[in-house]
């Protein structure tokens, strides 16, 4: 039994709408794994040692919880972007996926920087995009649906083409209620405006952070869990949508 | 001749939906305001004395049903909202119902429970005289984007006006209301009580000072975030209270001193000791005698779905109304404290009056009901996100096989009822609630109708 650590980046600033959902579920499927997973609460100012963590885990904040955390993240975001690269699995939902782009407008027209990581910039809109959202993603090689709910004030937009999206927007708004994009994926990490929380009904994406955690320390999972409850409320809200 | 025309109309509606078996709360009022959309503000023109509301997160529907009981038992006449129907379109329906149909008959007060969404739209129809503020909790966050926004819009909705508010001074959200809008401010809060934590053991909501963001520090909490703060930076800290709540006790019922005033209530629960020294702060703001008051909150009981108690099976069934993290942890502490086994049915909506957005079951410690003395035995999830509900109760870590799907509320409820627990305790979300309460009613006459024939073919 290996014992497995995510790092719960500003979880008294940033965490909204369930988001600890994301991290029970984790910590859930983790041990009925057979494995243990331990949460490690970071905020503002704590030292982040990457060596030590097997996954990240951002959620959503307030335009001015946000400000904070960017004060905060920016000081140490190229140690950030060299575990990013390194294959960190990491999750940021929300304003935590804001966050990873060059910039965010808000609705005074004030410009926050971003971290720079990718190059997309949000800017804030009055009317919110409000609603349940059905998407068709690939992760580790697997086609599958994913559902969840957005609330967001602020549309997304790539500015470089060559950015992949975390899935394509079948029912929903997305990034931007555009181009059918829909958050981001880069190596291991997904950046999305799906919550809802977004793992607990889409084991899919749950596993293939388990996995990507487990095969990074040389672990492979023995049999499948028994999903049945987990895919009957994805087929729900799939059936509705569709 | 459109507002006759509309009250008219408006009263056939409530009169058809009731017949039909519907609560039928907002729909004749949304019939009436597309007749005349003039109807409501005609309406409120009505009110002799003032229009009272009550807003905030958790405690609205307690808090303005106290304060309507005092002001009956003043013998004072009054528009109330009284279902929870607490949109423009089911206050409209209110008012609709109470008038006559000429909508020109007078009542002393109005006494509006209403959603914090729709606060700046009801002070341009109706003209409030005093807004009462209960407490800014999470809450349905997806009609209207975060919490900061919420609050901004009330604020928004008050400013220039001369409204008086009623505010709950251990709130942290609530403090700058004075500040940013000028208006006159009373507040209401506790003393030191002997349930105080000092520590906190719950969401983190406004632990930030609303002036300048620093991270406020607590000497006690008394309930969620609500208690003794100060910012260590700006100095903000808990306003002087005009009403103070003194030796709160609850064994298990409520009784505490308001100033001075003795109060008992057949209410338990710490929140509910929050909507009491609201309601008693704004009875003692309109001038009302103290006998007068003493006796309402006596003789006021617990309401549908808040605990309501039925027999069905020959055992006690509980129905409770579940509709944000606080209200489902405030439902759940009670089920720890209750030492039967228990069978639990939860059914789960999404429609615009439940919330859209239900990743709010994340947020409560549903982590409970997987310990030993929750005595949990079975579990029927139900409603339109039953899947969601169940998967939230699978993560909760509680043994996966106690727990079944099944979205036909009645067949869930027949389900659950027929478990091994010594009790159960049924659960819904707003929409359901009601479809609820007349499964449980139906269930209880049957059982009482086979007794009876019972009883006979012993006695044959």
């Amino acid at each position: 039994m290996a014992v497995f650590t995510i790092a719960h980046l500003y979880p008294d600033l940033l965490n909204l709408y369930g988001d600890r959902g994301n991290l029970l579920c984790l910590q859930q499927r983790m041990v009925w794994h057979g494995h243990d997973c331990r949460i490690k609460n970071i905020r503002l100012g704590d030292n982040l040692d990457y060596s030590s963590l097997d996954m990240i885990f951002m959620g959503g904040g307030s335009d001015r919880e946000q400000g904070l955390v960017y004060q905060d993240l920016v000081k140490r975001s190229d140690s950030f972007m060299v575990a990013i690269e390194e294959g960190m699995p990491v999750l940021c939902i929300c304003g935590a996926y804001q966050l990873l782009g060059s910039s965010y407008l808000d609705l005074d027209g004030h410009l926050m920087e971003g971290l720079k990581f990718f190059d997309f910039t949000t800017r804030a809109t009055k009317n919110r995009l409000i609603g349940n959202v059905l998407i068709k993603a690939c992760l580790g090689g697997q086609e599958m649906t994913v559902v969840g709910f957005e609330n967001h004030g602020g549309r997304t937009y790539f500015e470089d083409n060559s950015l992949q999206p975390f899935g394509e927007v079948l029912r929903g708004y997305g990034n931007n209620g555009e181009d059918q994009k829909e958050g981001i994926k880069y190596h291991h990490l997904i950046g999305t405006y799906l919550h809802g929380p977004l793992l607990p009904k889409n084991p899919g994406v749950a596993d293939f952070f388990l996995k990507t955690m487990a095969q990074r320390r040389g672990i492979e999972f023995g049999s499948r869990l028994d999903d049945d409850i987990e895919l009957t409320a994805h087929e729900q809200m799939k059936n509705r949508l569709i | 001749m459109r507002k006759i025309l509309a009250i008219m109309v408006g009263k056939i509606v409530i009169l058809l939906s009731r017949r039909l078996g519907n609560q039928g709360t907002d729909f004749p009022g949304r019939v009436a305001r597309k007749i005349y959309p003039g109807i409501l503000k005609a309406l409120a023109a009505n009110i002799d004395e003032e229009i009272f509301i009550v807003t905030g997160t958790n405690g609205k529907t307690t808090t303005s049903n106290m304060i309507a009981a005092i002001l009956k038992e003043k013998g004072y006449s009054l528009v109330h909202n009284s279902a929870g129907a607490n949109m423009l379109t089911g206050i409209t329906t209110a008012f609709i119902k109470a008038s006559d149909i000429l909508g020109r008959n007078k009542f002393d007060y109005a006494l509006l429970e209403v959603d914090e969404a729709y606060v700046p739209l009801l002070i341009h129809e109706a003209r409030p005289r005093v807004v009462i503020i209960t407490n800014f909790f999470r809450d349905q966050l997806d009609r209207y984007g975060e919490l900061d926004h919420t609050i901004n819009l009330i604020k928004d909705g008050v400013r220039n006006t001369d409204i008086e508010l009623v505010l709950n001074g251990d709130d942290p959200l609530i403090t700058h209301f004075q500040h940013d809008t000028g208006l006159h401010c009373w507040y209401y809060g506790f003393e030191d009580t002997v349930y105080d934590s000092m520590e906190s053991e719950e969401s983190r909501e406004g632990r930030y000072c609303v002036f300048c963001g620093e991270e406020l520090e607590y000497s006690r909490y008394h309930y969620a975030q609500l208690g003794q703060f100060n910012c260590p930076r700006c100095q903000n800290h808990n306003p002087h209270l005009n009403f103070t709540g003194r030796g709160l006790k609850m064994t298990p019922f409520i009784e505490m001193k308001v100033n001075d005033l003795a109060i008992e209530s057949p209410y338990q629960g710490f929140y509910n000791a929050y909507n009491i020294l609201a309601a008693v702060s704004a009875a003692r703001l309109v001038g009302i005698e103290d006998g007068v008051i003493q006796k309402a909150i006596a003789g006021y009981q617990p309401r549908a779905g808040r605990m309501e108690n039925f027999i069905i099976n020959g055992k006690r069934t509980v129905l409770i109304l579940v509709k944000n993290p606080t209200g489902l942890n405030q439902t759940l502490s009670t089920l720890l404290y209750d030492q039967q086994s228990k069978n639990l049915f939860v059914a789960l909506n999404d429609n615009a009056a439940d919330g859209r957005d239900i990743s709010w079951i994340w947020d409560a410690d549903v982590e409970v009901l997987a310990q030993d003395k929750a005595q949990i035995v079975k579990v029927v999830c139900s409603g339109q996100r039953s899947g969601d509900m169940a998967v939230r109760i699978k993560y909760s870590g509680i043994d996966s096989r106690l727990i079944s799907i099944k979205s036909s509320l009645e067949e869930g409820i027949r389900a659950a009822t027929a478990g091994p627990g010594e009790v159960s305790y049924i659960l819904s979300t707003y929409t359901a609630l009601f479809d609820c309460q007349k499964i449980l009613k139906k269930m209880q006459q049957q059982d009482e109708a086979e007794k009876t024939v019972g009883v006979q073919q012993m006695q044959a």
